[in-house]
């Protein structure tokens, strides 16, 4: 049974806090995402629900347990998070960036036991990278690296999955084809997923619950039937919008409004 | 397996190296020896070349093998700390910072020991230390390093600091010679005292390095994202700061400012074997060292009298760092 719970989180930088008085809990094996404009406070909050903000107040708790008591090590055997930016200073192979998700497992010097391999196997099959084992991370396309880094935390075996952005720079086949990823991995593997987003009809599929976030603040939380809504997309994205029915998935879906004067 | 057996082919290569570089270094120089006397010496201890073999020519290629190794070593934590691989002990600054603080001891006269350490060589760590702070500080931006800054800052500390102890040899300098040696480094001073002072402090950080190999490679890969994969990384970061400063200190204090080998050495095993620090630390001190043997070998060889190491070493660092320059994208 895995819970977080979040009490009146603020948690900011050196020059303040970005985001503010944020309660929410996420439930075992449910899928949420966090949308928000540009600048709304997503990528901070992500990096607050991780201890990895030293300016935060608030109280975080993991299955009953304060995250600022936790050992990182510790922590990462909970949450496993796949960020948005990532450096290619150095050239590690895809299998070498796999298996770091399992050094919490090992020992400092010791090396990869045969539980590791076989998750490693199993989760570069998942992220369908397998042909990919023996590349270097920079010369992959963006859609393949951000399989590898899902395929990274998933190595951990961790009950959180934490992604800031995974369809940033991607291609429409990418976006859905990571999203597809995610929902096999809710599924089969029981994982609760937590993740960022700004392309607000992409998630409303794979989402059991939506958050929207503006100025660090929630605006609103809640089913993407009741929360998708004209009034509500204005206020958080101030962009004017019809809300349809998407054909195939029989749930709702924006549509934009060009602005009066910009017909070209 | 394929890259398991490149990187035995390839320490196999660095023992042969290792072995025939102090094999030469034991029989060159400028008293005529030959094989045969090494042989009576260590099977019939005959001690006619005693001293010259044992404290003259082995001292020399030792400390010569552990400065490069330490320097190397001090370089390979460096790029992975500052996540790139154009740092160094010498782009950094350290070496200069070190250098710096072990003229400012000799200019004090304080030539003293403190429990086994040599108040020269926590001189040369602090203010190496001291550089390499301000260094950190100026380089980065919310955890992220900016290589321009990073260079920019390095040099521009580095240069202030060499400028500082040239001003302190030029007003108390003995020598000549000594002001060369700071400046550009030399072994030709070496003895057992001096190896004393450099392979303890090499084997404490190697292990201690090798020992949180691991988390190395977390580190290159950003702040957040380390911690994220369970690598508890002020901690880490704070560590491997004083093993590289103390690595470059000590080699400092003992052989004046050697540049680019901590820089170019990490760097060319990285291209080889990659960049997993497991390996890297191990092959990079093992290279280092016999790059600094050999360096060596033609700084005493190459002319008449003997010729300051750093300008070996800068002549072939140089080249290849402003080669790595222009690769960048």
């Amino acid at each position: 049974m895995a819970l977080l719970e979040v009490k009146d989180l603020s948690a900011g930088y050196e020059n303040g806090y970005v985001v503010e008085n944020i309660s929410f809990s996420l439930k075992d094996g449910e899928f949420l995402s966090i949308l928000g404009r540009n600048g709304s406070g997503k990528s901070t909050l992500m990096k607050a629900l991780q201890g990895l903000l030293k300016n935060a107040s608030g109280l975080i708790t993991v299955d009953g347990e304060d995250i600022s008591s936790l050992k990182v090590r510790h922590l990462a055997k909970k949450i496993a998070y796949v960020p948005q930016i990532f450096s290619f200073s150095f050239e590690f192979s895809v299998m070498e960036t796999v298996l770091m998700g399992r050094y919490i497992h090992q020992g400092r010097l010791g090396g990869i036991s045969s539980s590791d391999s076989r998750i490693v196997e199993e989760v570069m099959s998942l992220a369908q990278i397998e042909h990919l084992k023996d590349k270097k991370i920079a010369h992959l396309s963006g859609g393949e690296r951000q399989r590898v880094f899902i395929a990274r935390a998933l190595a951990q075996d961790t009950p959180f999955l934490f992604l800031d952005e995974p369809s940033s720079h991607l291609d429409i086949s990418y976006q859905v084809e990571i999203y597809q990823i995610l929902k096999r991995l809710q599924e089969e593997k029981g994982k609760t997923i937590l993740s960022t987003e700004h392309n607000i009809n992409l998630v409303i599929p794979y989402s059991q619950r939506l958050m929207f976030l503006k100025e660090g603040k929630v605006i609103a939380l809640g089913e993407p039937e009741k929360l998708i809504t004209k009034e509500n997309i204005k206020e958080v994205f101030e962009a004017d919008v019809e809300i349809r029915e998407n054909i195939h998935s029989k749930l709702p879906e924006i549509s934009l409004i060009p602005k009066a004067g910009e017909k070209s | 397996m394929k890259t398991t057996v490149k990187k035995l082919r390839l320490l196999l290569v660095l023992l042969i190296l290792l072995a025939a570089g102090f094999l030469i270094s034991l029989l060159q120089g400028p008293v005529e020896t030959n094989f045969h006397d090494l042989w009576n010496l260590i099977i019939n201890n005959d001690s006619t070349f005693r001293t010259i073999f044992i404290d003259l020519r082995l001292s020399r290629a030792l400390l010569a093998f552990l400065v490069g190794a330490s320097l190397s070593l001090s370089g390979a934590i460096l790029q992975g700390y500052f996540q790139n691989p154009m740092a160094g002990p010498f782009v950094v600054g350290v070496s200069s910072g070190a250098s710096f603080g072990a003229v400012l001891c000799i200019y004090l006269g304080l030539n003293i020991r403190i429990i086994g350490f040599s108040v020269q060589s926590i001189f040369a760590f602090a203010s190496g230390f001291a550089i390499v702070s301000l260094v950190y500080l100026l380089s980065q931006r919310k955890g992220v390093f900016k290589v321009e800054t990073l260079l920019l800052t390095g040099i521009a500390a580095g240069a202030l600091a060499s400028a500082l102890t040239s001003f302190m040899i030029f007003l108390k300098a003995d020598s000549f010679e000594q002001a060369v040696f700071w400046l550009l480094g030399s072994f030709a001073l070496s003895d057992w005292n001096q190896i004393t002072a450099v392979l303890p402090y090499f084997f404490l950080c190697f292990i201690i390095a090798q020992w949180l190999a691991k988390d190395m490679n977390l580190l290159v890969l950003g702040d957040d994202v380390a911690q994220s994969l369970g690598c508890p990384v002020s901690s880490v970061r704070k560590i491997f700061l004083a093993l590289s400063t103390f690595l470059a200190a000590s080699s400092v204090s003992v052989s004046g400012i050697i540049g680019f080998v901590g820089l170019i050495v990490p760097h060319w095993i990285r291209i080889l074997i990659g960049p997993d620090h497991r390996y890297l630390f191990l092959f990079s001190s093992l290279t280092g060292g016999i790059f600094l043997l050999y360096s060596d070998l033609l700084a005493r060889t190459l002319l008449q009298g003997e010729l300051p190491i750093g300008i070996i070493t800068a002549v072939v660092g140089a080249p290849f760092f402003i080669y790595l320059l222009s690769q960048r994208k």
